[in-house]
């Protein structure tokens, strides 16, 4: 299903309206200080009102079955808005995983909770180095008979990791990598919160000891599971990040067009006015990258995992630069707690090394290329 | 794509199979083979320049006969009547063939100052010139940069004064391309010096053989002389030969550079597809043994970022030309990145190959790049300056106040 450009610029401004409504600066701020780091009645209606959770779901797991497109409006706005919600650990990256484990029986399970706002869920890949490459895991699973799993080893960088219902965690088998499903009352598993550069996404460590686990796809199979999730997750991140870099330009843009020195609105000096259009130039580029990928996987072109090594990499690039430029251009007052401009800059970094940096997106660039 | 599209396209195709041969595929890795020219701008000898143009010419002809010599133009002046849209696809499709590159007609002929004629000109002026711009008869330059006027084009001290149902034009004009195979020259005149600088000036179409035209090459640092001096001494031009108002000109010049600004920045054919192409670039690290370099393959990542995110930029903008849009920025970004991809990527190849672009081995594929290296400080400046597009963009698209002016 493809909503037309009157549909998307509908649905823009249904979410746009709602953020502003929910997530204004002061709540963002209160919740990045509170624990959980999210507000479960605005994620409620968030599921209700909007049925935000179920968007990309497909329509027999209770879904909308929209695609990547949508989802991608959907994300620029919250980007902009920095929300504080399980939205990107639960649908962007948990349920991608497990529609991306071919694994029908457990997307029965757990897809329809996830599509009704019922049900969060996290992905845990990364361990203490912070790499995603599934090569480099260690966390272990072993059988413990009639098809079940015992689970050990320990995760960081968790999102959401501490309130999810649902862990869905890459662990090492005699087969390799492979993804399993853990309750979040299993017994052995516990949880602590990370303290983090960007309060705004709350991440977690989780320790596993012999915590009974089940099975999510084929045993072994999570390399190629994790590389179609990476693509998409990295087009979803890479909306956000186009979505947050527009907000600091136009934030830049306005403070250049009224804040006078000199005599003069500091837009009015061409330093200032090229910095301002050195930003626009990178959020243009960030936005139709993001936005082309997102188009080119709906239309389930060959081309997209370039595309999608394309707009991470581009994304990440757009949004460090606007968010370091938003403060220059604020001056002073932009390196102050109370203005917003450090919580883009945290987010902005944050993002930029969530799925191993720019050493590690480069070179999977280079691979998607046959390079 | 609509049906309209589907046979217009087969209709290009048809014509193409029946006029030229298929080119060969300068991006696919055929290291080694064939010319290895990487010139941007041309550098050939005078004479070896006048055959270029006579073939851009011949081939012109015949793209005329078959209807697709002016596909934008309209129908009662030879065009074909059809859409922007149409007229990339022609392109798409013609770069398969190899044909005569034409450039010397359609970049600033029929691209730019066709357009302004048609916009401002009387109804003889157009019937006298346009059809002979699209049969290829006619050559078109833009006599507007002057040594003291160049981004501040508005600054032109060229003078003309009215002398009768003439004018008489004195000045210099610098930077023009093509003005030395050009049969016609769209000129910007102060014509008001008392006048605020963007209301003095006149615009006329000068006929390139009148008496007092004086064309000088101008070598650039390529070594080529792409560009030209033009000096006018007591040139005689009709009234009737003036575009627009008396004094107000600077609307005709804005008619021609918004066209100027949609023509470059498009991604091209030749030297830039090679140096921006993944598998030319990585055929280069294979033949220099550079190819496990970490830090040279994560500069050849970065510049494949944005060579690829510009393309995605066109494709928007060329998909919502399409949908019956006007572009947004997308055009001013997509200058601006064009001339910073071009100059990454020749900066890039030269790291790879160090040495061996300082002097010539012999060697295919190397010393040859010097052509692009060379070129890509003009591309930065070309079309207007980086800063000049900054502040468009800042201006226009942010909002910011203009710059204090004089």
């Amino acid at each position: 299903m493809t909503a037309d450009e009157t549909g998307l610029r509908e649905l823009r401004a249904s979410v746009r309206e709602f953020l502003e409504a929910k997530s204004p600066e002061e709540a963002v701020r209160k919740l990045m200080e509170s624990e959980p780091r999210y507000d479960p009645a605005v994620w409620a209606q968030a599921a209700d009102q909007l049925r935000l959770p179920g968007l990309v779901i497909p329509e027999e797991y209770g879904g909308d079955g929209f695609g990547l497109v949508e989802l991608g409006v959907v994300l620029e706005e919250m980007g902009r808005a920095l929300l504080c919600a399980p939205f990107f650990a639960t649908v962007v990256l948990a349920a991608q995983a497990l529609l991306a484990s071919g694994d029908r029986e457990a997307c029965a399970r757990h897809l329809p909770g996830i599509a009704a706002g019922r049900t969060t869920a996290a992905l845990a890949v990364a361990e203490d180095s912070g790499s995603w490459d599934p090569a480099l895991i260690s966390a272990r699973a072993v059988p413990d008979g009639e098809g079940a799993w015992r689970l050990t080893g320990r995760k960081s960088f968790v999102i959401d990791g501490t309130t999810a219902d649902l862990l869905l965690v890459v662990a090492r088998t005699v087969a390799g990598p492979s993804l399993f499903a853990v309750d979040r009352d299993a017994s052995g598993l516990s949880a602590g919160p990370m303290e983090t550069l960007d309060a705004t996404r709350a991440m977690a460590r989780l320790t596993f000891d012999a915590v009974p686990a089940t099975l999510v796809g084929a045993d072994g199979a999570a390399g190629r599971t994790m590389a179609k999730v990476l693509d998409v997750a990295s087009v979803g991140l890479a909306a956000e990040q186009s979505g947050g870099a527009r907000r600091c330009l136009e934030a830049s843009a306005e403070h250049a067009r009224t804040r006078h020195q000199f005599g003069r609105p500091i837009g009015s000096f061409q330093a200032v006015k090229h910095k301002c259009a050195d930003m626009l130039v990178q959020v243009e580029l960030a936005e139709a990258a993001s936005r082309e990928a997102a188009r080119l996987a709906d239309e389930g072109s060959a081309e997209f995992p370039v595309a999608a090594a394309v707009a991470h990499a581009c994304c990440s690039r757009a949004y460090m630069f606007a968010a370091m430029e938003n403060i220059q251009v604020h001056g002073g007052i932009g390196f102050t707690w109370e203005h917003p401009a450090h919580l883009y800059f945290r987010r902005a970094k944050s993002s930029q090394l969530l799925f191993g940096g720019p050493a590690v997106y480069l070179e999977r660039l280079l691979d998607r290329l046959g390079i | 794509m609509a049906d309209d599209m589907q046979d217009f396209a087969a209709e290009a195709r048809a014509f193409l199979d029946a006029h030229a041969p298929k080119a060969p595929d300068r991006t696919a890795p055929s290291w080694g083979e064939g010319d290895d020219s990487m010139a941007y701008f041309s550098s050939l000898p005078p004479e070896a320049e006048r055959e270029h143009v006579q073939r851009a010419r011949d081939w012109q002809r015949v793209r005329h006969e078959h209807g697709f010599g002016w596909i934008t133009g309209p129908v009662e002046y030879g065009g074909r009547g059809l859409t922007p849209v149409h007229d990339l696809l022609y392109d798409a499709v013609e770069s398969e063939y190899d044909v005569a590159h034409t450039g010397v007609l359609s970049v600033i002929g029929l691209g730019m100052i066709g357009p302004t004629i048609l916009a401002h000109a009387q109804p003889h002026i157009k019937e006298r010139w346009l059809p002979a711009m699209y049969r290829g008869d006619a050559i078109a330059c833009q006599l507007f940069s002057e040594p003291g006027a160049g981004s501040d084009l508005a600054s032109v001290a060229t003078r003309a004064v009215r002398e009768g149902d003439h004018w008489v034009l004195n000045g210099q004009k610098v930077w023009t391309s093509v003005a030395q195979h050009s049969q016609i020259g769209l000129a910007l005149t102060r014509t008001n010096p008392d006048a605020p600088k963007h209301r003095g000036i006149t615009a006329f179409l000068v006929p390139m053989d009148a008496p007092g035209v004086e064309v000088r090459p101008l070598r650039q640092m390529t070594g080529g002389a792409d560009f030209n001096e033009v000096f006018l001494t007591d040139v005689r031009i009709p009234d009737d030969h003036r575009l627009g108002e008396v004094d107000g000109g600077w609307t005709v010049a804005l008619t021609t550079l918004m066209n100027e600004r949609a023509t470059v920045g498009s991604e091209g054919v030749g030297p830039v597809a090679a140096a921006l192409s993944p598998d030319h670039l990585s055929a280069l690290m294979r033949a220099t043994w550079t190819w496990d370099d970490r830090a040279l393959r994560a500069r050849l990542a970065e510049l494949l970022v944005d060579a690829l995110a510009t393309r995605h930029l066109n494709t928007r903008a060329l998909r919502m030309l399409r949908a019956g849009g006007t572009p947004g920025p997308e055009m001013s970004v997509s200058k601006l990145m064009y001339g910073q991809n071009l100059t990454r990527a020749a900066h890039f190849v030269s790291d790879v190959l160090g040495p061996r672009i300082i002097a010539d081995t012999g060697q295919w594929g190397t010393y040859a790049w010097s052509e692009l290296l060379l070129a890509t400080p003009a591309l930065r400046i070309l079309g207007g300056t980086e800063e000049i597009m900054k502040n468009i963009l800042a201006e226009r698209v942010l909002g910011l106040p203009k710059e204090v002016r004089s």
